[in-house]
């Protein structure tokens, strides 16, 4: 064969090649969240920035309302065209691995999320010695108050045990100007039941220990009379309380308009408040869970984040998601060795989770509102992660709620949420 | 000769007779199948048991999952009742107005009547979440002008449902006064010009002759609004995820819930199986006293 027909045959080989293996290469992955489109566009900057490196990975950001993430990734997350990487809160890992529905993380990226976050944080992301997420952020609980109301009522400084806090609350009550002292929330599963399990944590109590429901306690007897009390005496009004889908609605809108006096929320809502209240923002103050009368100290209960693969999307795409994870997670991606994912966290006001991300933004960890959430950290107690978690929530807020509109005694509630708790994670343990 | 009637009959049905059992009898039949199995839905259906009527033990029990249901169930009841009973006099009322011929604007009140039907329900939603905002709410601060204290609408188990249930009537009721027209334009003047020489008032010629002329098509009006009101799930999904205190968890998103948040497709499908169980009954009810009034 002649040296002119050797270089046809190679030319026509390479040009039948190339588009193959341009194919093989390039690599479609979609990032599943339920973040605000303000941060969304971050995650997508972030996302064309590791593009410059890797330019055969194509990164989509999709959003969806809190309210329907978990059903997204249950509905799509069986199937390799659904999200390949999601964002999910601790409490749905036990049963996303159950389903295998989310992938083990490779040893690689294991060995780095072991030795570069937080024992407890890694625990979190695991269900038994499988690790399944790279954490992202921690959320704790502190009681908020407005600074400008505790003043006009006299109020000098933040409620320190429940009867300073049901003094305070009665204190910023003024019915004549639809003023609430203490804001319950109501609609959101988290969002009554979080606030909840601090006072609960903060006198001694725990929602679940060894797997059994710890509702029948004396101390979560006391968090429930409390609940009552505060509704009986006018200082909570449930009307002001409910959320939406986005876990926005009149509860946030009544804090920011100052119509409600004090409120136990956790750190993630920094951006809600700055964006609601402008340059009022800084009537705002943080303070310690206050302390019952069963209990040795402030506690907050504390949960994370995570973000997972996709266990039924293709090799390619799985191995891309773990490495655009690891990159985003990474002290190279970000400011001043921070990760780009906890610069998108602090823009929100979210704590980091990774070692050197809370070294790199400790200035802006030590503000006046963030540090009252930074101090409570140490004293946090997870909440449970346990199968069946999700739906023990939602039974615990349909009973709080029904205590928050008086169609339950603080006894029956408690009754009826130990009795339903007991049910539930017993089926869900089988 | 009818042999060959049949065949081509046959082959001529076949088409539509075949699509019809795959998309609609075989998802039906599936679901009856998986109410009696103990399943997740994030598993294949080989991995399903029998437990036989434990599913639906479970859902009419006295733990969390049967109340949960028995509450949503009649939350569904009450919001179908509810929204079929402002409907149907309201859609009657108004294809009245607008089929007036002498009366100026009746195209133009037919076509905004009818332009509420055209907006997708997820924007409906939205402005009227709006609209029910307890503090800074346009009906709050319309009704503050006229003396009345704020409404909590959608922020108290007492009126939650009965907001929603005023959304959707908004929504549809300009669907359902075409329909109205429609069977008014059906009634034949000459009965209207015979009942007036009687000496019959404008009220008489309503009861005994609108009225019973347009019972087929109330009758129609009545089984879609049913079947419509059944359906509901974006308000709840959007504004009040169930709340509060369960107020508003209607079967469709209660199903969803538990069949795909929860994974418990054995338990969801026998919930379904009942709605759909539920609605059967219902419409042949209607159905049965439509037509012993026809033959009385």
């Amino acid at each position: 064969m002649s040296l002119a027909w050797i270089s046809k045959l190679a030319l026509a080989a390479g040009l039948l090649a190339s588009p193959t293996l341009g194919w093989a290469q390039s690599v479609n992955i979609s990032y599943l969240t339920h973040w605000s489109p303000e941060t969304v566009a971050l995650l997508d900057a972030a996302a064309k920035d590791y593009a410059k490196s890797n330019p055969d990975v194509t990164v989509t950001i999709r959003a969806v309302p809190f309210g329907d993430l978990l059903t997204t990734l249950r509905s799509q997350g069986g199937s390799s065209d659904g999200p390949t990487i999601g964002g999910i809160y601790d409490l749905w890992l036990p049963e996303l691995a159950r389903d295998k529905l989310v992938a083990p993380a490779p040893d690689t990226v294991a060995g780095e999320v072991k030795s570069a976050w937080p024992a407890g944080v890694v625990s979190a992301a695991s269900v038994g010695a499988t690790l399944y997420g790279i954490p992202n952020e921690i959320d704790v609980y502190a009681l908020n108050y407005n600074k400008e109301l505790f003043k006009r009522a006299g109020i000098t400084a933040a409620p320190k045990t429940w009867s300073e806090l049901k003094d305070a609350a009665q204190k910023l009550t003024r019915k004549d100007a639809g003023q609430q002292g203490f804001g319950m929330i109501n609609s959101w599963a988290a969002g009554v039941v979080h606030p909840f399990a601090s006072l609960l944590v903060s006198n001694g109590g725990e929602l679940v220990k060894d797997g059994k429901p710890m509702l029948d306690s004396p101390q979560a007897g006391e968090t429930f009379q409390l609940y009552e009390d505060l509704i009986k005496s006018g200082a909570s009004d449930p009307a002001m309380a409910t959320a939406d889908a986005n876990t926005t609605g009149p509860f946030l809108d009544n804090f920011v308009s100052g119509k409600t006096g004090m409120i136990i929320m956790a750190n993630w809502w920094e951006s809600a408040l700055k964006s609601g209240m402008g340059d009022k923002f800084s009537n705002i103050a943080t303070a310690p869970i206050p302390v019952g009368p069963s209990g040795d100290k402030p506690h907050s209960i504390s949960y994370s984040w995570m973000t997972v693969v996709n266990a039924n999307a293709g090799q390619a795409e799985q191995k891309a998601a773990w490495d655009f994870l690891a990159w985003l997670n990474s002290p190279k991606s970000g400011k001043n060795g921070a990760s780009a994912m906890s610069d998108i966290l602090m823009s929100m006001g979210i704590l980091p989770t990774r070692t050197s991300d809370i070294e790199a933004h400790k200035d802006k960890l030590g503000s006046e509102f963030l540090s009252g959430y930074v101090s409570v950290l140490a004293d946090a107690k997870p909440f449970p992660v346990v199968p069946g978690g999700q739906e023990f929530s939602e039974s615990l807020q349909q009973t709080l709620e029904a205590l928050q509109y008086g169609q339950l005694s603080a006894k029956d509630a408690q009754a009826n949420a130990q009795a339903d708790a007991v049910s539930i994670l017993e089926r869900a343990a089988k | 000769m009818i042999r060959t009637y049949r065949a081509s009959a046959g082959i001529m049905l076949a088409p539509a007779v075949t699509l019809i059992g795959v998309f609609i009898l075989l998802p039906m039949l599936l679901t009856i199948w998986l109410s009696f199995q103990d399943w997740s839905t994030q598993t294949p259906f080989s991995s399903a048991s029998f437990i036989g009527f434990d599913n639906f033990r479970e859902i009419f029990g006295p733990t969390s999952v049967g109340r949960d249901f028995k509450r949503a169930l009649l939350n569904t009841a009450i919001y179908t009742a509810l929204s079929v009973m402002l409907i149907l006099p309201l859609s009657v009322a108004f294809g009245l107005m607008v089929y007036q011929r002498d009366v100026a604007g009746g195209t133009a009140l037919r076509t905004v009547l009818f332009s509420t039907y055209m907006v997708p329900m997820i924007a409906v939603t939205l402005v009227w979440s709006k609209l029910y905002s307890p503090s800074e709410g346009p009906l709050n601060q319309m009704l503050g002008l006229a003396g009345i204290g704020p409404q909590p609408w959608l922020s108290s188990p007492r009126s939650a449902l009965i907001s929603i249930v005023v959304l959707n009537v908004w929504q549809q009721i300009g669907y359902f006064t075409v329909l109205a027209v429609a069977g008014l334009t059906q009634i034949p003047g000459s009965l209207y010009e015979a009942a007036t020489l009687d000496g019959a008032n404008r009220h008489e010629q309503f009861r005994f002759i609108t009225l019973p002329l347009l019972r087929r098509t109330l009758l129609f009006s009545a089984v879609i609004a049913i079947i419509n009101a059944v359906q509901v799930f974006e308000p709840v999904a959007l504004i009040t995820q169930g709340g509060p205190v369960g107020s508003t968890n209607v079967l469709t998103y209660h199903i969803r819930r538990v069949g795909i948040e929860r994974a418990q497709g054995g338990l969801g499908s026998a919930m379904a199986v009942m709605l759909m169980l539920a609605l059967i009954v219902v419409v042949c009810a209607l159905f049965a006293y439509a037509n012993r009034k026809d033959d009385q």
